[in-house]
């Protein structure tokens, strides 16, 4: 379970993406950010696993504050917690299976590791996650050779060999086409459903949050200015759109996939 | 409101900017607020007449007014003068012109006027740089002997071992007091004797002018028949040269039985003060004739030593400066030193040094390293070295600032420690640039070595500089060749390799 408290972030600049964000998120959720461009969705995801700094508050993973963590104990709660990119942020000049191993960096022995040496069982394992989305035929190939579905796959397969307790993926569809886009999230809704692994994603498209997201949060300039159930969401008013959104935003639903980009 | 543009009224009214253009050049348009065009127009037009006066100058560099300069200059390069006074003149009214049109708010395009303005620079190019057409094609005969040369000198590679058949007489200068003996005459051994065996050798007198020695009478015999043989002179120190008798070198043509008589003038020698006494010189014919089969020539296998040389030059000032540049480009790099203002000042400075380095070129480096480690290949390999650090500083740090840092992120989140974080996620990145830097440097560093050695940095330069200063065109051709082979071979090589790298 993860348990933010007051989470504040400000950058360098003078910059508040969060501001006193509170929230908790069960085992077994799939839960779904949503927000404009700037409102602070990336930010929050890089706080739980501090690839940002958190300024101020408490992320407390499974009882342990994650924003105290340092040095091993913080390599230990990345490695349950896996992640997701929007442009896959794969080595490009790496094979795929290389990419995917990578996922096992904080199981193995540094050491060995440094030399590309990995364990008999990991690289079965990475064969395994390649089976599930579907691209053991790309191995060997180079990661750039891949189109951008098969890359995020491949980025899936990477998160999945950390045996997380949980997924952030930053808006993983935004770079992807509609089929593509439910594609990928049909895979997380199956790693959601089939292995209770707990999933936190920031979506743009309000049809694609109606059908995966069990809950929903919303973000508006570093504020949560929304919270609700999948049944909520799927009732949502404009006015509470236009809260999240913006007063210039205009409701976008089923179809809006191939009419642009959020609002 | 970012459609809206904000019209600015001229300051005042059309013919007043164009009295005030005629007076200053580009003043009007500055009072109709186009200050650029003002400021290009005004800079133009005061540097174009700069210009044209310092050619004047030189042109006429006795006269002392410039009216004078103008007048006499004309007589010299009468279409230059012309035409710059003719354009210059025009490009005058077109600015009055054009600060009248701008002044009144008209819409302007200025291609015309900076066309003339490029017109003019370029005829005081044409001028300046002493380009002369007639000259090139009119004298290009005189290029050809040395262009056909290097272009083909492959007679110069080869050679054959040279056997000579030869015969000496001793002769007494400048004195008839104890003269040598004629030589003991053996059966079968080419002969040579001289009648007499003494005599004055030529001299100058006060005024410099040629005063002829005794003439020798030469009889040679046992020498191979009809074939050309050469008469040497040795002189009283053992130093042997070719005479020249009414300004050849002598050679004769052996007659069926293999002799020859001839009648040679004791040529001009100057002997050192140390050689005292009796001043005994030698006569001595001699036939050569190529024997045994083709062999590679001296000039031939200078070059392919020098060319390694150069080669090895290449790559060990890639080498050191690989070695020297790495960890340099890291604190070249902005991403990694814009922490602290520190870091920013150290980046600040390695910046500087790498851009004043790589703006002095090589040859000026090696300049400097042959005075300081003396002539040879250390010396380009040093001016190379600098050079080297340099340019691949620069090309590696912004390698390293263009670095995706996505992966970085991605290794992170895995659990990574910092050094896998390097090795997976950083590495990747870099190798190919590094790689392709490297081969591309060491390609230039070759092609740069090749050259260097005409300063005495070592290599193959050196001796290309010493066989065309000897005229040997040939030889140098032998070595241009080399060059332009290796360089070829090099480009092919390097280009296939930093494919394989992107």
């Amino acid at each position: 379970m993860l348990e933010i408290r007051n989470l504040t972030k400000i950058y360098n600049d003078g910059t508040v993406a969060l501001k006193n964000i509170s929230f908790k998120v069960e085992d077994g959720e799939f839960l779904v950010i949503i927000g404009l461009s700037g409102s602070g969705k990336s930010t929050l995801l890089r706080c739980i696993n501090r690839l940002i700094e958190p300024t101020e508050g408490e992320i407390l993973w499974n009882g342990k504050d994650v924003a105290k963590a340092d040095g091993r104990s913080l390599r230990e709660v990345r490695r349950q917690i896996g992640m997701i990119f929007q442009h896959f942020n794969l080595v490009k000049r790496s094979s795929v299976m290389t990419n995917v191993l990578a996922g096992r960096l904080g199981y193995v022995k540094p050491s060995s590791s440094l030399l590309h040496h990995f364990p008999k069982s990991d690289r079965k394992k990475a064969f395994e996650a390649l089976e599930m989305v579907g691209i053991t035929d790309q191995a060997e190939k180079r990661a750039d050779e891949l189109s951008g579905g098969q890359q995020q796959r491949v980025g899936i397969a990477r998160a999945l060999m950390q045996d997380p307790l949980m997924i952030l993926a930053d808006e993983p569809v935004a770079s992807l086409d509609p089929v593509l886009a439910h594609s990928i999230l049909g895979y997380l809704e199956d790693i959601n459903k089939n292995r209770n692994i707990t999933i936190m994603c920031s979506l743009h498209y309000l049809d694609l949050v109606q059908q995966y997201s069990s809950r929903v949060i919303g973000l508006r300039d570093g504020n949560l200015v929304y919270e609700g159930s999948n049944a909520e969401i799927r009732k949502m008013t404009d006015g509470e759109f236009k809260e999240i959104y913006g007063e210039e935003a205009v409701r976008v639903n089923a179809g809006s996939l191939t009419g642009g980009d959020n609002a | 409101m970012r459609n809206t543009k904000i019209i600015k009224i001229p300051l005042i009214a059309a013919p007043f900017a164009a009295v005030l253009s005629a007076i200053v050049p580009g003043l009007g348009q500055l009072f109709s607020h186009r200050i650029k065009r003002g400021l290009l127009l005004f800079f133009s037009f005061i540097s174009i007449i700069g210009l044209f006066l310092w050619r004047l100058t030189l042109l006429a560099h006795r006269e002392l007014t410039y009216a004078d300069k103008f007048v006499k200059s004309f007589s010299r390069q009468p279409m230059f003068v012309i035409f710059i006074s003719a354009v210059l003149a025009l490009l005058w009214l077109w600015i009055i012109y054009d600060a009248y049109h701008v002044a009144k708010g008209r819409k302007t395009k200025g291609i015309g006027i900076f066309t003339l303005v490029l017109l003019l620079f370029f005829s005081l190019g044409w001028q300046i740089s002493e380009i002369d057409v007639y000259k090139m094609v009119k004298e290009f005969p005189d290029a050809w002997p040395p262009l056909s040369r290097i272009l083909w000198p492959w007679e110069a590679a080869v050679t054959r071992d040279t056997s000579s058949v030869e015969a000496k007489a001793a002769i007494l200068a400048d004195d008839s007091v104890n003269p040598p003996p004629i030589p003991e005459y053996i059966e079968g051994k080419p002969y040579i004797k001289s009648t007499p065996t003494y005599g004055n050798m030529s001299t100058l007198d006060e005024k410099n002018e040629a005063v002829k020695g005794s003439v020798l009478h030469l009889e040679g015999s046992g020498f191979e028949p009809d074939t050309v043989t050469f008469i040497y002179w040795e002189d009283s120190i053992g130093n042997e040269f070719r005479p020249r008798q009414d300004g050849e070198y002598i050679s004769l043509i052996t007659d069926a039985d293999g002799s020859f008589t001839f009648d040679l003038v004791m040529p001009y020698r100057l002997t050192p003060p140390s050689a005292v006494g009796q001043q005994i010189h030698h006569v001595h014919a001699r036939q050569t004739s190529d024997v045994g089969p083709l062999k590679p020539s001296e000039p031939l296998l200078l070059t392919i030593e020098l060319m390694l040389e150069t080669i090895f030059m290449g790559m060990m000032a890639t080498f050191f400066g690989i070695i020297l540049a790495i960890p340099l480009s890291f604190l070249a790099a902005r991403n990694l030193m814009s922490g602290s203002w520190i870091t920013i000042t150290i980046y600040y400075i390695i910046r500087t040094i790498f851009n004043i380095t790589r703006s002095i070129e090589p040859m000026i480096w090696a300049l400097i390293a042959v005075v300081w480690v003396g002539l040879g290949p250390f010396a380009g390999i040093i001016a190379l070295t600098i050079h080297t650090i340099a340019a691949l500083g620069k090309l590696y740090s912004e390698a390293i600032e263009s670095i995706d840092p996505g992966p970085i992120e991605a290794i992170q989140a895995t659990g990574a420690n910092k050094l896998q974080t390097i090795m997976f996620a950083v590495v990747p990145q870099m190798i190919p640039p590094f790689v392709s830097f490297t081969i591309y440097r060491w390609d230039i560093n070759v092609r740069m070595s090749t050259v260097i050695g005409m300063v005495g940095g070592g290599g193959i330069g050196f001796l290309l500089v010493q066989y065309i200063r000897l005229l040997d065109y040939k030889s140098a051709g032998i070595a241009v060749w080399f060059i332009a082979i290796t360089v070829a071979i090099l480009d092919y090589v390097s280009s296939k390799i930093r494919e394989k790298f992107v």
